[in-house]
């Protein structure tokens, strides 16, 4: 743990996810301090202030003694304590890259996005990514999941269990669900329904990475990644080792601190001043 | 006498109907449900209970559908392609084009100048593209299919869905609910963006025309509506629309006529 009040700035990513908010705080060495994860919110998805004050008070600090704030994510616009906006997809490659250094290819998989980042020397290089349907996200677990009648943290070790996989031929996530209906009807067993439905996202994910050339080394991160029955199928699907962070979440968040850091530091030694927010915890407006 | 019978097997919804000749006896539509052999039995009793004809009477049966293979005592197996073809031309026999809207997706199909189809075009295995968009949002705004149509009828602004997955255009429907946008705006939304991937895929075919619309899609006159204004044409609407595939089925029986191998007992 670093000793905190040795460090004289403090840096903050806010990732604001469709599903999850992440926040992540980082030192003037770059050394974590707090690292907090809570429910965007279903409806109003305003709950970035709470997500901040938790990581502050995590981390024993008060908001004025953070220097710079970067928000990521697809709720980064309203974020009202942010100092600057950057895309998910710099800060993933950023996130990653500090945690595996030799990365060159990132997927990301979100609750309704997936991403597949090409990233050489910590920079994004290109990407593709699929946010048009519902079939290749975490949201195709979640629905999922609803049908089987099981918890989505639960999905991963259940599906170690099965005996067999079973192919869902339905591509669209409403027809699986009808898909699944009628194969538990049958009587087929919820394992083997679950290893068919992680292959099912993994190939659809795993197609999309295809159309960029896939080097080593594979890092796969989102909220998705928790899921060892999605890691297992991902690797199949590859062909190649892919290597999971610990904290899968997080590293939209972290590459956001980080590069707020940066920035910051970057502007301090050519002596530019930043122009900051108010450090007030204000609720993230999504209308109006 | 001779009668013949079509059954067609949907996802969503099992049809039959019983013809004399080309004269429509009798027809029934049920919700197919998950048991589909039991579908087909059940619309097989209900045909002959409604024409009081006997099982010996029915000299023909043509299943179609995703669930033909369940249909036990059919004779013979056509695509709906064919059958929605034969159904349309039998109703109109000068439409050229068929839009036919069913839950799991919309075909697009062709004819020449005598009925037999030429080219034909299918919506991509989702659910965005077929009436099963409608009913997940019929859902989400709690309305009765039935009313779908009437309630996006009264629309004056209809709201624009930026999606094309019905899944995320159930999470999209609810932020507009939050936001305070009218049911009748979000319906007719949806109508309006369904209409238009259905008419990108009429597009790909170059319709001659007249043009007709049937499946379950086509009982949604608001859709229709969405339908023409996109593509610019008027469409005709089989008094029927859901049954022209079963109908179709039929009249393929009576071509087939009368023999033992067009029905099993």
């Amino acid at each position: 743990m670093p000793i905190r009040g040795k460090s004289l700035m403090y840096f903050a990513g806010v990732d604001i996810g469709s599903t999850m908010t992440k926040v992540v705080m980082i030192d003037e060495a770059g050394d974590l301090v707090s690292a907090i994860k809570g429910p965007t919110g279903p409806e109003y998805r305003r709950l970035a202030n709470e997500v901040m004050q938790r990581a502050l008070e995590q981390a024993g600090l008060d908001i004025d003694q953070v220097s710079y704030i970067v928000a990521t994510g697809y709720g980064r616009l309203r974020v009202p304590f942010a100092d600057k906006q950057i895309t998910e997809l710099s800060c993933h490659a950023r996130g990653v890259s500090s945690l595996f250094p030799t990365v060159r290819t990132a997927i990301d998989i979100g609750g309704q996005d997936a991403k597949c980042m090409k990233i050489r020397d910590g920079k994004l290089v290109t990407f593709v990514m699929n946010d048009k349907c519902a079939a290749g996200t975490g949201r195709f677990l979640e629905v999922t999941a609803a049908t089987l009648g099981i918890k989505l943290e639960d999905m991963g070790e259940l599906s170690l269990k099965a005996t067999k996989k079973i192919q869902i031929s339905n591509l669209c996530t409403i027809f699986a669900q009808q898909e699944i209906v009628a194969l538990l009807s049958r009587g087929e067993r919820v394992e083997d329904i679950l290893a068919g439905l992680h292959d099912a996202l993994a190939s659809r994910v795993a197609a999309l990475a295809r159309r960029l050339n896939i080097e080593p080394d594979v890092v796969l991160t989102g909220g998705v990644a928790k899921n060892i029955g999605i890691v297992q199928a991902m690797k199949e699907n590859l062909g190649c080792e892919v290597m999971v962070p610990e904290e899968p979440l997080l590293t939209g968040a972290l590459g956001a601190a980080l590069l707020a850091r940066e920035a910051y530091m970057k502007a301090t030694a050519s002596g530019e001043k930043l122009s900051t927010k108010p450090r007030r915890l204000e609720r993230a407006t999504f209308f109006g | 006498m001779a009668w013949f019978m079509g059954i067609d097997i949907g996802s969503a919804y099992s049809k039959g109907v019983i013809l004399k000749g080309l004269e429509l006896v009798a027809w029934h539509i049920i919700i197919s449900g998950a048991n589909y052999r039991a579908s087909a039995e059940t619309i097989r009793a209900k045909l002959l209970e409604k024409s009081g004809l006997t099982w010996s009477d029915i000299c023909g049966v043509v299943a179609t559908g995703c669930g033909a293979d369940n249909v036990h005592f059919a004779g013979q197996k056509a695509s709906d392609v064919i059958c929605t073809a034969r159904g349309i031309n039998s109703v109109f026999p000068r439409v050229r084009t068929v839009i036919d809207v069913a839950c799991q997706a919309t075909k697009v199909i062709q004819l020449n100048e005598v009925g037999i189809v030429t080219n034909f075009a299918v919506s991509e295995k989702c659910a965005a593209g077929g009436g099963r968009f409608i009913e997940v949002i019929a859902n989400v705004l709690r309305v009765n299919l039935r009313d779908f149509a009437a309630l996006a009828a009264k629309s004056k602004s209809p709201v624009t869905l930026a999606t094309s997955c019905a899944v995320f255009g159930e999470s999209e429907v609810i932020t507009r609910i939050s936001e305070g946008a009218p049911a009748e705006d979000i319906a007719a939304g949806a109508n309006k963006a369904l209409a238009t991937r259905i008419s990108s895929l009429v597009a790909r075919l170059e319709p001659a025309q007249p043009c007709a619309v049937c499946g379950g899609g086509a009982l949604n006159t608001t859709l229709v509506k969405s339908i023409e204004t996109e593509l610019n044409i008027k469409l005709l609407l089989p008094p029927q629309p859901q049954i022209i595939s079963a109908l179709g089925a039929a009249v393929m029986a009576v071509a087939a006529g009368n023999s033992q191998s067009n029905r099993r007992v």
